[in-house]
């Protein structure tokens, strides 16, 4: 079943919608599945920002389908029916501002350290991040996407010295990091640019494959166990290469390349980039280019300066320096959340069978830590943005009574996106159920 | 003396992490290069240096301009203190492991190995840089399938520049490779896997590729492709993508491992060189002579005195003070007119200049670095320190600068890019600036604040009278609970208060005085000059040189059983003022750097 072919339509600005016609041709009569029966895919996305909330204006006012947003998730309000606001839960993993929020959240467990002896700790994730869980259980569906998973960032990296758990949202476990395109131009090179391969130059870089994974295994036999598991992560990206090349099925091919985003007078264009990249993350995935994906919009404890918001510093340092009730850090949070709607945006209207991409995702929607001033991990900020399909009623305040466990969210939007994980996380942070109530 | 000095700070240690809190600059600052609250501390077997001296400045100072330092050549060697580490029981060399090339090391490898204007892709992953440097991300994390793609790529575009090139390929082949015939495949081969490999190759690994190159070539009809294959296949292989480092039976020590030869070749130039071994070098490798003494002190020797050295140490020294921190330095023009689109670039280049001429052009102490009076400037460098240039220089160019006695300004504290990348955007941040000299410097750490700590100090009220940032962060020192850590920045950072958040210097703030005094283990100063001196003497500055210097050349944070190693590095430089490259040169002879244990299970 082919549903990457030829997509006409423009990139940018206000068009944003692709016609698939191979693909309408494809549905039943009620375009909610493909012809064959085979239902239309549902993808697990994770759309990450740093430093939290500002409480006081997070927390929507009214609970289940009638709630308000306050100031920050008003943005979001273009697309409520698909935003679930979930809040009241907390990390049980913290004993770190930064690092425990970023593992708890994502992975349900607490961070691994790297190192003992150090100030300021460098830590790795200790376990796979949701995405690549999600990716996991999707090729054990039998699912063949070409990419496993696709990892975007907006706002540039400000070096920071503490590992992979500040640099990196995507983890396929310790010391495994997938870093994210930052260049629009680059992501379009990547899942669009290529061309079709002939088949006589596909087998030969094949088997050029072949041959580096058969060295890559006779080392495998000289090493010791740690890394003979690091060659077992560079053997299979090597293997992700092989099934792709030359497999025309799987080439997804659109016009209008973007152009990079350069900063003008020292300032990110955030909005233009976070835009161009959300279109192409929605065509990726109208293609199927992957059924896990994730946005990393800024790192956590990031550098970014949120300019548009009047910000003279870096996020990070705003929330330790602003004082009073930090509006500042606040319009700065409106700022982003609006550029998460612009994502979820993007999504929604791009179109499929008789719903669109965003109702066919399960996407968690998140942050390091409540509140940047305090570090703080309860009331812990969390979206589930999508319908996962029709799986999730959308557009309901879920408020948990008892500081559930923040891991609640990671384990419903695996379930959200159809895959049938038993449980999320690991010690305290490890639970078996969903959160029921945001189910349809 | 200096023992009691630093008992008193590792004393100082689980009472500040028990009571840290408040601070403005930990997690915030970005922070780079970290360091071990070590058990073994640093300069701690240093009896012969002097004590920080107290009290003795004013602004500026006296020069120190003297490149032979504290070793006097007519005067005989101190004994050395420290038992050999291969003597000490508690010597354990640290595990072997591959370490994966650093973009800069990929780099210039390809063009060591083809031709220096080869272009290389530029879509390849950058590095994740551990515990402050680039080699101990390449030596823990893993090839993601995104860096794959880009290996693949990167070495089918190189390979395709190579075999399209009919003016070159033959020149670099050696011949014309035919279908058919594998003689000038095999010959190719044999060559360049040994040069892409850095180690021997055998027969086995040599018709691996030319079986390849022969299937290729017959699929696609012409035998340049099918090298070319060969090509991309060995730019992607293990062997070339990582330093593989596995050790051997070491047959001095019983049970005991040693790097091979020809992982010494690559440990030597990647650390001294940042690029692949040359073919001396593989030489000396397959001769056996870089498992002896000798034979690694030649070769390293060989290696420092190349010009790829500088080079090379100057990459290590920029990671080690995180100049990467002053690429990011941004600031708003209308509130810093003299910052520019280039001044970053300027402030990283002068601080380069600066480690340059001590440890290359004058092989001075190290801690020279803290009190040269040689700046190194350009035009809005000069223009940022209101210092004269040349009005008739060429735009681009720069120019040393012999500080006066009495100019305010000197060594690496006083250049606006450790300045600026130390401060916050708008105000400077005597706590990130302390901190760096904690840290960076003496290998002291740190803690960050705990989770559930307000860190912001609050804003004055509405028509309150301006008060300086020293004043503002006396709360850090009034609340026991801030003062257990900020005990140990603030009083550092407030020296450099004649210098704004970018660096330029300034007599007062908000219109109020400036007070720059403070101490160091109860030595006094009373602003850069005084600070600079007391650190110079302080034999933390050059151990802790040492200490980064290793985990960078090894890849790997110092574990414990490597810490005999790094004593006796301690007192075998500090007498010589732990010149930088004597240090790397001691450092490449230690059993740390040589020896090895069986891979991490």
């Amino acid at each position: 079943m082919n549903r990457r072919t030829f997509l006409r339509g423009a990139l940018g600005g206000a068009v944003a919608t692709i016609a698939l016609p191979t693909l309408e041709a494809m549905l039943n009569s009620h375009a909610t599945a493909l012809a064959d029966g085979t239902p239309l895919p549902t993808r697990l996305g994770v759309w990450f920002w740093g430093n939290g909330v500002r409480r006081s204006h997070w927390t929507p006012d009214g609970e289940g389908l009638g709630w308000q947003p306050r100031a920050e998730m008003a943005p979001l309000q273009r697309v409520r029916d698909y935003v679930s606001p979930v809040t009241g839960l907390e990390i049980k993993t913290a004993s770190h501002p930064h690092h425990s929020g970023m593992t708890g959240i994502l992975t349900g467990a607490r961070y691994h350290q790297l190192g003992t002896t150090r100030d300021t700790i460098v830590t790795t994730f200790a376990r796979q991040s949701v995405d690549q869980v999600a990716a996991d259980l999707f090729l054990a569906q039998g699912v063949q996407t070409p990419y496993r998973s696709l990892e975007i960032a907006i706002a540039d990296f400000y070096g920071t010295d503490e590992g992979t758990t500040f640099q990196h949202l995507s983890h396929n476990g310790p010391s495994a990091p997938n870093p994210s395109e930052y260049s629009a131009a680059r992501f379009f090179d990547r899942i669009f640019g290529a061309g079709p391969l002939e088949p006589q130059l596909a087998a030969s870089r094949r088997s050029v494959l072949d041959l580096v994974n058969d060295q890559i295994r006779r080392l495998q036999n000289k090493v010791g166990a740690n890394d003979r598991r690091r060659l077992e992560q560079h053997f299979e990206s090597i293997r992700s290469i092989e099934q792709r090349l030359g497999n025309e099925a799987l080439v997804c091919r659109v016009p209008g390349r973007p152009g990079d985003y350069p900063n003008i007078d020292g300032r990110e264009q955030l909005t233009e980039k976070n835009a161009a990249m959300s279109q192409l993350m929605a065509l990726a995935l109208a293609c199927d280019l992957t059924r896990a994906f994730s946005v990393m919009f800024s790192s956590a404890g990031s550098g970014v300066v949120i300019w548009p918001a009047g910000a003279p510093n870096s996020m990070h340092q705003m929330c330790h320096d602003e004082g009073g009730d930090q509006p500042v850090v606040h319009q700065s949070v409106v700022f982003i959340m609006d550029r998460l709607g612009d994502f979820l945006q993007a999504l929604r209207d791009q179109p499929e069978g008789d719903s669109n991409v965003l109702h066919n995702s399960a996407i968690l929607c998140t942050t390091e830590l409540s509140e940047g001033n305090v570090h703080s991990n309860d009331e812990f900020p969390v979206l589930v943005a999508g319908r996962g399909g029709g799986r999730l009623k959308g557009g309901y305040h879920y408020r948990s009574a008892g500081r559930g466990n923040a891991s609640h969210a990671g384990l419903t939007v695996l379930r959200a996106a159809g895959l049938p994980a038993a449980e999320f996380g690991a010690a305290e942070g490890r639970v078996v159920d969903h959160l029921g109530e945001l189910f349809v | 003396m200096t023992r009691r000095t630093r008992t008193s700070r590792l004393v100082a240690v689980p009472l500040c992490v028990g009571l840290l809190a408040c601070s403005e600059a930990q997690l915030e600052s970005q922070q780079g290069a970290g360091g071990p609250v070590s058990p073994t501390a640093p300069g701690s077997a240093d009896p012969g240096r002097p004590t920080p001296p107290g009290e003795e400045d004013g602004p500026g100072g006296t020069p120190s301009e003297s490149p032979s330092g504290g070793s006097d050549p007519a005067a005989p060697p101190p004994p050395f203190t420290v038992p050999p580490a291969l003597d000490d029981p508690n010597f354990a060399p640290a595990a072997a492991r591959l370490v994966r090339l650093t973009r800069a090391q990929y780099e210039t490898t390809l063009r060591t190995l083809f031709w220096p204007e080869l272009a290389v892709p530029a879509d390849l992953e950058n590095d994740t840089p551990l515990h402050g440097f680039t080699t101990i991300g390449g030596s823990e994390l893993t090839v993601s399938p995104r860096a794959a793609e880009q290996f693949e790529a990167a070495a089918a575009d190189v390979a395709r520049q190579v075999v399209t090139d009919p003016a070159r390929r033959v020149v670099f082949t050696g011949c014309e490779p035919t279908l058919g015939d594998d003689t000038c495949s095999r010959s190719f081969f044999t060559a360049f896997l040994r040069k892409t490999f850095r180690r021997a190759v055998e027969a086995e690994d040599v018709e691996a590729f030319v079986a390849l190159a022969r299937q290729v070539g017959e699929t696609l009809r012409d035998p340049w492709q099918g090298l070319g294959h060969g090509v991309s296949a060995a730019l992607q292989s293990p062997d070339f993508l990582y330093r593989v480092e596995v050790g051997e039976p070491d047959p001095d020590r019983a049970g005991g491992r040693r790097h091979t030869g020809f992982e010494m070749a690559s440990r030597l130039s990647y650390f001294l060189w940042n690029g692949p071994p040359d073919a001396a070098l593989l030489d000396a490798a397959e001769q056996g002579r870089l498992v002896t003494d000798d034979g690694v002190r030649t070769e390293a020797t060989r290696l420092l005195e190349d010009p790829r050295a500088e080079a090379a140490l100057v990459r290590f020294f920029g990671e080690y003070v995180n100049l990467e921190r002053v690429d990011a330095i941004q600031r708003d023009p209308a509130l810093f007119p003299q910052m520019s689109a280039t001044l970053a670039a300027s402030m990283r280049s002068e601080i380069e200049a600066l480690f340059r001429d001590v440890a290359f052009t004058r092989n001075a102490e190290f801690a020279e670095v803290l009190t040269s009076r040689r700046l190194f400037v350009n035009a809005e460098l000069a223009a940022l320190y209101g210092l004269p240039f040349p009005i008739d220089a060429p735009v681009d160019a720069w120019v040393p600068v012999d500080l006066p006695g009495n100019h305010p300004r000197g060594g690496l504290l006083g250049t606006s890019g450790v300045l600026a990348a130390n401060a916050h955007r708008t105000v400077t941040s005597p706590t990130l600036r302390g901190k760096f000299i904690q840290n960076a410097l003496l290998c002291f750490d740190v803690p960050p604040p705990p989770p559930g700590v307000t860190t912001s100090l609050g804003e004055d009220a509405p028509g309150a009278p301006p008060k300086t940032t020293r004043e503002k962060i006396a709360q850090h020192a009034a609340d026991p609970t801030c003062n257990g850590c900020h005990q140990f920045m603030d009083p550092l950072g407030l020296a450099l208060e004649h210098f704004d958040a970018l660096g330029a210097y300034r007599t007062t703030e908000y219109g109020l005085p400036i007070d720059a005094s403070g101490e160091l283990a109860g030595a006094q100063f009373r602003d850069l000059g005084g600070l600079a001196r007391v650190l110079r003497a302080h034999p933390d500055v050059g151990a802790c040189l040492v200490r980064r210097m290793y985990r960078y050349a090894t890849g790997h944070l110092e574990e414990f059983g490597e810490e005999p190693a790094l004593r006796e590095l301690y007192d075998r430089l500090a007498a010589g003022g732990y010149r930088v490259r004597d240090t790397a040169l001691q450092l490449v002879l230690s059993p740390g750097f040589r020896l090895t244990s069986e891979g991490l299970q």
